[in-house]
């Protein structure tokens, strides 16, 4: 087994094209494990903390790029990131303990592509995409679309995601991320649910994204809840129509973490939680 | 390269080399404790350019150029972190310690950044680290800063609520544990373990595999010199060090490869040369009694590994005439220990003797194991036990020790074991599962009529402590309440399951879900208070126990409910309030009392504990009873210091190491305040009779310890006694004495009457906790538990054992359940953390025990009796759900909802 901390990109690039069997480093949170478990036996460990741009958070055209290497840590301390995309920031902040925030990134939860991951229902309701850089060249990409099922990406030979991109912030919109895990802290989403409203300037809902996480092998986007909420006002029948279309469309499994019932009903009980907050964000009352 | 504590290092890692390992094994930093190797438990937390990591997840590589600091490095180097180390001392924020380096590392990082944090943000900082003694709670003081709870006290004899004495240790990162002994040229024992709960399989060419691998020595079943079995109840000695042709549970032993370090590192368990042919096997209890059953053991038909019985009177007859009768089938699942210190030690050959150091609740039982398994003399025999990182019962059964002394004397060379967090939670014994039937009478003035318990505990593959839970549970069935005619029979049945075995309780909290559920709902259908119903059938002095056993003084019972009272009146009155609002979350008020007999059950189980003086005046105590971080060390003294009449600072503490130490017996069944206590008492008492005999002096007269001499202080009088005119013994010692203590049982008859135990302890817990009616889920928000503990010798560690066992009992409640090949790790298998734990108020109650050391009675086992219990009928208050299945997951209280029309 090799180490390589190439410094750009393009080395990355390179040394992942070259080598089927590398494995990208970041943080290190999911890699560790799964070499300790015995899961993966990579012949080489790339590690990208020592490219540059992949290290920092930077505005772009109104929106934000976030590198692949930055901890979720740093986007927490981040106060203009937070004050643009809250549910993103807490969905990232969600995502292990202190210890493992500050190594933890944005890119390796997508990467990972474990169907309960924090971030993704948040940055698939914020419509974030993701930057791929391959021997190609580079190409953008919607944060749903990477993820292809459990372990799995779109990802060709010899890519990596060099940074996520958040959009611009439309007036009048928030973002909301809440998960259901049985204790209070440190555990895996049993059902994640990031919502995204803009309002008009009569207070209607004029664009909506709702994205479920953990209830499917990968990340839902539903149209059909978004449009229980669109044209909207956000009232209570809608927020249980959005409910009912949550619990519909989520299609989870059963196992030691809740069974198939219990987890389409959580859905709809943390939709209409989630866009609560997220109302109430997108008005400028929090 | 990298800077640790201030100065640089170089280490040539492995490529993917954890930085605690490196760490560990290359720089000698063991003060970074490992527990999960996942990021799960953070007690590798170290801080990397000032920001908390877990050094499991970060590999060694990265770390280049960084700044890393650990416990060790901070406390010496930073003043905030030193202080920190006192406020930990000062609250006993540190019980075993295994946790302590995570904790304060991570709390440095936050009191470098704030430091005077709020609750919130302490919770916030310290949620990804894991303790499974303290309950959190001590720790969220010392890192606030609050006032210490420990007192200074210059005699610091019982009553006085010092400080550990054996804390310092703890929170300077000095504290070695079982990992931390070996040097680091140790040879690495690795186990192979089955994949199957139930197969036979065939050995290969372990010759040519251990050349291939370049491994030292390959064990197996025909290694084990004596007898390849170990076990813990006499007729019950089953399980083997290495199955032979068949294994009955995932995770056996089969063999175990032993080699040099690098060789190890890249060695994988997969290309061990073994053949599986996979049988069919019996999970659940039900599956396991049916007919055509694989059976585990040929000589225990139907898979009954044995039974517990107790009757008193007619308890048809009595159900019969009972105005209500409550009925109810109850079951609870496999619990695991999930101490953070996996199963760790080291052993040697020096002159011919085996020398074992390792993690232990049971040192001198190890002894008697490895006599056996090694077909060896006792004494030839060495077992040290080292710091041991959280046992609740599981590490009084030998895990890593055969392997190790096998190991040793094959290789003649030191050798070592850790077992992975994995092989932990597969090979070690949890709580019984159990399945138990209920049936309660009471009158219409509610007296308790009549009590029937028939129980089945899924004991796994092998007996461990199995029988004790069978036993036990039959005598404690009732609760500490008078029911007149009684029926309880348990039984312990063989599954292709881990082996249960002792876990805090031994069975009793499991029996009291069902027994306090339902008084609950007796309570409630005769429209009678439920903390006022159990006050009316609470056991009294001179009122007998279901075994027919009286005890004149100290049944603490209704005092531990009384002192409920005012708690339970505001909390019953600020839950109305708060659910007469709508919005989805409801409060529930619960109440449950428990009650757990100290010792052995009608078996002799005597502590002998040892003392002696030397010529410049150090009194030296041998002090054997196994520190699991409860504080048998800090007691045991104060009880020793009490009895000899000098301050417990003037004592030199020598640990159990079985060529030193007496025999102190197990720490288990709540038994070492109480057995070892009496033993220190005696032992104290002799030496200070021995003193005052040799000046002549009254029982009365002040000894007062100097260098060379001890004055002995009688009214005006002086009498000075030369201990350098004494002739010291081979020891060294110039007055030496030795006490031991049985407590005084009575064997049970055939219907389990007599006097199982000389004393109980009893305790009542209020649990006070929210219900999201929308989700199922459950938070505690205050406990208040009263506990009488006859006589408390340390206030301060008393708090810590009921607040460890209260989250424990929470676990238990509402999250923690084992499975078999699906939770074995700390995030499949979730134990309550930092956020989890509400304020717990301890209310301490003194009903004197006619044998306990000045009264004292033991606590470890009584502080998780009655939570579990407690949350459930809080959850019954706040939903009308009782919930019959532990632990309450959201997902089954929903579906319970449901059933019950709360959709």
């Amino acid at each position: 087994m090799r180490f390589e901390t190439p410094t750009s990109v393009d080395q990355a690039v390179a040394l992942l094209a070259a080598d089927p069997e590398a494995r990208l480093l970041a943080g290190g949170t999911d890699l560790l494990v799964r070499l300790r478990a015995g899961n993966i036996a990579p012949s080489t460990i790339i590690d990208i903390k020592r490219i540059a741009e992949m290290t920092v958070i930077s505005q772009e055209d109104g929106g934000w790029r976030i590198g692949a290497a930055v901890p979720s840590a740093e986007m927490n301390e981040h106060a203009a990131l937070k004050a643009d995309w809250p549910g993103v920031v807490e969905s990232a902040d969600l995502i292990g303990s202190t210890q493992i925030q500050g190594r933890a990134t944005l890119a390796g939860n997508l990467c990972n592509a474990s169907p309960a991951a924090d971030s993704v229902p948040a940055m698939v309701a914020a419509g974030a995409t993701a930057r791929i850089a391959g021997p190609d060249g580079t190409r953008d990409v919607a944060v749903e679309d990477i993820p292809t099922g459990v372990g799995k990406t779109s990802l060709g030979k010899g890519e990596l995601v060099t940074s996520i991109h958040l959009p611009p912030k439309p007036a009048r919109s928030g973002d909301a991320y809440l998960r259901f895990i049985p204790r209070t802290e440190m555990d895996i989403a049993v059902v994640g649910c990031g919502i995204y409203v803009t309002l008009d300037d009569q207070g209607k809902i004029s664009d909506a994204r709702v994205a479920l996480g953990a209830v499917a092998p990968t990340v839902i986007l539903s149209q059909s809840c978004a449009d229980t909420l669109i044209g909207t006002a956000g009232d209570d029948a809608a927020l249980d129509a959005l409910a009912a279309a949550a619990s519909a469309e989520a299609k989870p499994i059963d196992d030691k973490r809740g069974t198939i019932a219990f987890r389409k009903d959580v859905a709809g009980v943390l939709a209409k939680r989630a866009a609560r907050i997220a109302l109430a964000r997108a008005r400028g009352d929090s | 390269m990298f800077r640790l504590n201030g100065r640089d290092v170089r280490v040539e890692p492995r490529v993917g080399e954890r930085l605690s390992e490196a760490l560990r094994e290359r720089l000698g930093a063991r003060d970074v404790k490992v527990g999960c190797n996942a990021g799960d438990c953070g007690a590798c937390t170290v801080l990397v350019d000032r920001a908390p990591v877990c050094a499991c997840l970060m590999p060694a590589q990265q770390a280049a150029g960084c700044e890393v600091e650990t416990l060790a490095g901070l406390v010496a180097h930073e003043p905030l972190a030193s202080d920190l180390a006192r406020r930990f001392e000062g609250q006993g924020a540190a019980q075993c310690g295994i946790c302590t380096p995570g904790m304060m590392v991570s709390a440095v990082a936050l009191l470098r950044e704030a430091p005077a944090p709020s609750e919130g943000q302490v919770m916030d900082a310290l949620a990804g680290v894991l303790c499974r003694c303290t309950g959190y709670r001590k720790i969220v003081d010392a890192v606030m800063g609050r006032a210490p709870g420990a007192v200074a006290d210059a005699e610091g004899h019982t009553g006085a609520a010092i400080e550990k004495l054996d804390g310092r240790a703890k929170v300077t990162g000095k504290e070695r544990f079982g990992d931390d002994v070996a040097p680091v040229d140790a040879l690495i024992i690795k186990v192979i373990r089955s994949p199957h709960p139930h197969a036979r399989f065939t050995l290969g060419d372990l010759e040519g595999f251990a050349a291939r691998e370049g491994v030292e020595a390959i064990l197996t079943a025909s290694d084990v010199p004596g007898v390849n079995l170990f076990g813990t109840i006499p007729g019950f000695v089953d399980q083997p060090v290495f199955a032979e042709g068949v294994v009955r549970f995932r995770g056996e032993a089969v063999a175990a490869v032993v080699g040099r370090a690098d060789v190890m590192a890249s060695f994988d368990p997969a290309r061990f040369p073994v053949e599986w042919e996979v049988l069919p096997d019996v999970q659940g209890m039900a599956d396991a009694m049916a007919d055509g059953a694989p059976q585990l053991h040929p000589d225990r038909a139907g898979n009954v590994m044995c039974g517990g019985f107790v009757a008193h009177g007619d308890v048809g007859a009595a159900l019969e005439r009972a105005a209500v009768v409550a009925e109810g089938v109850f079951e609870t699942g496999f619990v695991e220990h999930a101490y953070i210190e996996p199963e760790a030690g080291f052993a040697q050959v020096v002159d011919g003797r085996v020398e074992v150091y390792a993690c232990t609740q049971a040192p001198v039982m190890d002894l008697d194991t490895l006599s056996e398994v090694l077909g060896m003399e006792r004494a030839r025999i060495r077992v040290v036990p080292t710091a041991t990182g959280g046992g609740f019962g599981s590490k009084l059964d030998v895990s890593v020790q055969p392997y190790l002394a096998i190991a040793a004397l094959k290789t003649g060379q030191p050798v070592r074991i850790t077992y992975e967090r994995g092989e932990s939670m597969q090979s070690t014994t949890k709580r019984h599962p159990s399945r138990m039937h209920v049936r309660i009478g009471a009158d219409a003035e509610g007296r308790i009529s009549g009590l029937r318990f028939d129980g089945l505990f899924n004991t796994g593959a092998y007996a461990s402590w199995g029988p004790t839970v069978a036993n036990r549970v039959p005598v404690h069935a009732s609760g500490p309440y008078a029911v007149g005619d009684y029926r309880a029979e348990a039984q312990g049945i063989h599954t292709h399951c881990p082996p249960s075995g002792a876990f805090r309780g031994f069975g009793v909290p499991q029996a009291a879900v069902a027994q306090e559920s339902l008084f609950d709902e007796l309570a409630d259908r005769l429209g009678i208070d439920r903390l006022e119903f159990r006050m009316r059938n609470a056991l009294a002095n001179g009122v007998p126990t279901v075994c027919g056993q009286v005890f004149a003084q100290g049944v603490g019972i209704r005092a531990c409910l009384e002192a409920l009272r005012p708690a339970w009146e505001s909390e019953r009155a600020e839950a109305a309030r708060i659910n007469a609002g709508d919005g989805p979350v409801r409060r529930g008020v619960g109440v449950a009392a428990g009650w757990y007999g100290c010792g052995n059950t009608s078996l002799p189980n005597p502590s002998t504990i040892k003392a002696g003086v030397r010529a410049d005046g150090r009194i030296v105590l041998h002090q054997g009873a196994a520190d699991i971080g409860q504080g048998a060390n800090t007691v045991i003294a104060q009880i020793f210091a009490t009895a000899l009449g000098v301050p417990v600072s003037r004592l030199d503490l020598v640990g159990g190491d079985t060529d030193v130490t007496p025999d102190a017996g197990k720490t288990s069944a709540s038994r070492q305040t109480f057995v070892s206590g009496n033993a220190a008492r005696l032992a104290g008492e002799a030496l200070r009779a021995q003193i005052l005999q040799r000046v002549n002096a009254g029982e009365e007269a002040l000894i007062v310890p100097g260098a060379d001499a001890f004055e002995i202080r009688e009214g005006a009088g002086v009498h000075r006694l030369d201990l350098t005119a004494l002739e010291p013994d081979a020891e060294g010692y110039v007055m030496r004495v030795a006490e031991s203590y049985d407590p005084p049982t009575r064997p049970l008859d055939e219907n389990g009457q007599g006097h199982p135990y000389a004393q109980f302890g009893y305790a009542a817990h209020l649990c006070v906790l929210d219900v999201d009616m929308r989700l199922g889920t459950v938070r505690p928000v205050r406990f208040v538990a009263a506990h009488d503990v006859g006589h408390a010798v340390n206030p301060l560690l008393i708090e810590g054992q009921v607040e460890g066992g209260i989250a424990q009992g929470m676990g238990m409640a509402l999250m923690e359940e084992y499975l078999p090949g699906r939770t074995e790790n700390l995030h499949d298998y979730l134990i309550p953390t930092i956020g989890d734990m509400p304020p717990v108020e301890t209310l301490i109650i003194e009903e004197p025990d006619a044998h306990g050391p000045y009264g004292a009675k033991g606590l470890g086992e009584h502080v998780l009796i009655p939570t579990a219990p407690a949350i459930l009928n809080a959850i019954r208050d706040a939903t009308g759900v009782q919930m019959r299945r532990l632990p309450v997951t959201p997902a089954r209280l929903r579906a319970a909802m449901g059933v019950a029309g709360h959709a």
